[in-house]
């Protein structure tokens, strides 16, 4: 450490530290922390157990929510960068329209559009709603750990397709780079060892393209941890939606943004370490 | 290669006039099929189902979350009654106030139960039921901006800042009683709570009781520029048009419990007493 970077260490600790003295005094509010444990973890007095909070219970619902609407995008994201690299123009204009139209309208307004028009047809055609009424208990209580409490299923789903439609564009893009970025030879190469244009893909381009995007697909990822906060808008209750009504309740803004900020932050941190980890996994291999 | 691509650009083209088609042809369909349905009564429905879907967002005191995760509120045992003298079970559906409307139409649930004031505005979209309560609009102001006034029209000019919650009647009676009053809107009540604490606005207008429990919180910071509220408001159920079974059972529903005198006992317990606040926070 250079005696600049500790300039610069204290100059940021100094900075932080005026903030948060301001915080504490200069602000008319009467700050309470006693009341903010009981939202993360609660002891239940009739069955004699501890139980998740409702903001505990949030980002559970935000981490399924990302996880099924990260590993759908991923799947729809995959097709659409494929018709984007297609030989076939149709097949491509068909990827481009997608990305094009996605990308160039702000998400709050998709989400809200897919949520109230179309959402509600596919939950309706696909006959969700009937079929969680049918569902016995303990299938009930099974799926919950899926998917949240099924009673919510219908609106969990729409959002879940919602997130995974938006970000499909984004993640075809990232995908499109990445096959794209491998060199033509690779293609002549295998196409000169007798492979057919899917099976050079899958066999040659795509393990290439896969290390190469790699970082950047796990930025994705974490955006879509951080994107799902959008949802709270259509009721979903997952983590910002939960502490709005708590806020709502309790007035303790303060608190309750502060602690939902470091817990999307640990959140998104223990993602990144993840991939760094399997990043220098791959390079091994 | 010029004709592949022509052929590809008429294929996509056919593809989005299709799809148009389709969603045109829709409506007709739905209507069609859903002709029989608007004959039955949603009561039937839920009759049918077992469960009551009630609509509703976080207002204090009347619906909230307690520190177990369950709903309490005026709303919530409201609700709770409807549906055990109804026979089904109640399922809430926490929805945002801005967009409450929209999701009762758009078949989210059966009915709003939220403290939902009557407007010719709303009604204009929504059934509403006779009123089962009334809601009364109250001014708290911020003793450094705005001191020692003593009516809420004395806030009505253009040096005054007044905060808001969105698609409330709040909104609306600060837009008609403060014409010359800068208004800012808010999505969540505990956001106008913050900016007249940080002295970003002088007043707040919002239901009872939120400004007198506000003023008791703070009593050194805000205080009640007038005791009395300045609206009375007519509090009721809302329900989709055109089902007039539905609504001759609320309707009837609100006479007989008001007539036992439940409605008005709980009412006083959660608007006039304070020993519910411990369950919260």
């Amino acid at each position: 450490m250079t005696p600049l970077d500790a300039a610069v260490l204290a100059a940021l600790a100094g900075v932080l530290g005026f903030v948060f003295y301001k915080a504490a005094t200069g602000l008319n509010y009467h700050w309470n922390w006693d009341i903010i444990p009981q939202f993360l973890l609660r002891y239940d007095e009739q069955t004699r157990s501890w139980r998740p909070g409702p903001l505990t219970l949030g980002l559970f619902a935000t981490i399924r929510l990302s996880l099924w609407s990260g590993i759908l995008a991923m799947i729809l994201g995959l097709i659409i960068s494929l018709f984007r690299v297609s030989p076939s123009l149709f097949k491509r204009q068909i990827g481009t329209t997608y990305v094009g139209l996605i990308r160039n309208t702000p998400p709050l307004v998709l989400i809200f559009i897919f949520y109230f028009f179309i959402g509600d047809q596919i939950i309706s055609l696909l006959g969700v709603d009937t079929f969680v009424y049918t569902l016995s208990d303990g299938t009930k209580d099974f799926l919950s750990w899926f998917f949240g409490p099924m009673n919510r299923f219908p609106q969990f789903i729409s959002a879940l397709i919602t997130l995974a439609l938006f970000e499909a564009a984004y993640i075809a893009e990232i995908l499109r780079a990445g096959i794209e970025s491998v060199e033509k030879g690779q293609w002549e190469a295998s196409a000169s060892m007798g492979m057919s244009r899917s099976q050079s893909m899958l066999h040659v381009i795509l393990p290439q393209a896969l290390q190469r995007m790699l970082p950047a697909l796990a930025g994705q990822f974490i955006s879509i941890v951080k994107d799902s906060a959008i949802v709270s808008v259509i009721s979903i209750e997952e983590l910002t939606f939960q502490a709005q009504q708590l806020m709502t309740t309790t007035y303790r803004s303060f608190e309750i943004w502060t602690l939902v900020l470091i817990i999307y932050f640990v959140l998104t941190f223990l993602c990144s370490l993840a991939v760094r980890k399997l990043e220098l996994t791959l390079k091994r291999d | 290669m010029k004709k592949s691509r022509i052929l590809s650009l008429m294929a996509l083209l056919m593809l989005i006039v299709s799809a148009f088609g389709c969603s045109q042809q829709s409506p007709q369909q739905q209507e069609n099929a859903k002709a029989p349905e608007t004959t039955a009564s949603q009561l039937d429905t839920i009759l049918k189902r077992g469960v009551l879907k009630v609509g509703f967002d976080t207002f204090k005191p009347w619906a909230m979350k307690d520190k177990n995760g369950k709903y309490i509120g005026f709303e919530i045992e409201v609700a709770e009654k409807l549906a055990e003298d109804m026979g089904v079970k109640v399922e809430f559906v926490p929805t945002k106030w801005s967009g409450i409307i929209p999701a009762l139409l758009t078949g989210k649930f059966d009915i709003i139960i939220g403290g939902m004031s009557v407007t010719p505005q709303r009604n204009l979209k929504v059934n509403f039921s006779i009123p089962y309560e009334y809601s009364g609009m109250s001014v708290v102001a911020s003793r450094k901006l705005a001191p020692g006034r003593s009516l809420a029209s004395e806030f009505n000019n253009p040096g005054t800042t007044v905060a808001v919650r969105l698609g409330t009647t709040a909104a609306e009676a600060a837009k008609n009683y403060l014409p010359q009053a800068k208004i800012l809107f808010f999505d969540e009540e505990s956001q106008t709570v913050q900016e007249l604490l940080n002295e970003r606005v002088h007043a707040v207008i919002a239901s009872n009781p939120l400004p007198s429990t506000l003023a008791a919180e703070y009593p050194k910071q805000l205080y009640l520029p007038s005791k009395k509220d300045f609206t009375k408001e007519p509090i009721a159920f809302a329900v989709r048009k055109g089902d007039p079974d539905f609504l001759n059972w609320l309707n009837n529903w609100v006479r007989v419990t008001m007539s036992k005198g439940w409605l008005q006992n709980h009412y006083e317990y959660w608007f006039f007493s304070n020993d519910w606040e411990t369950l919260i926070q």
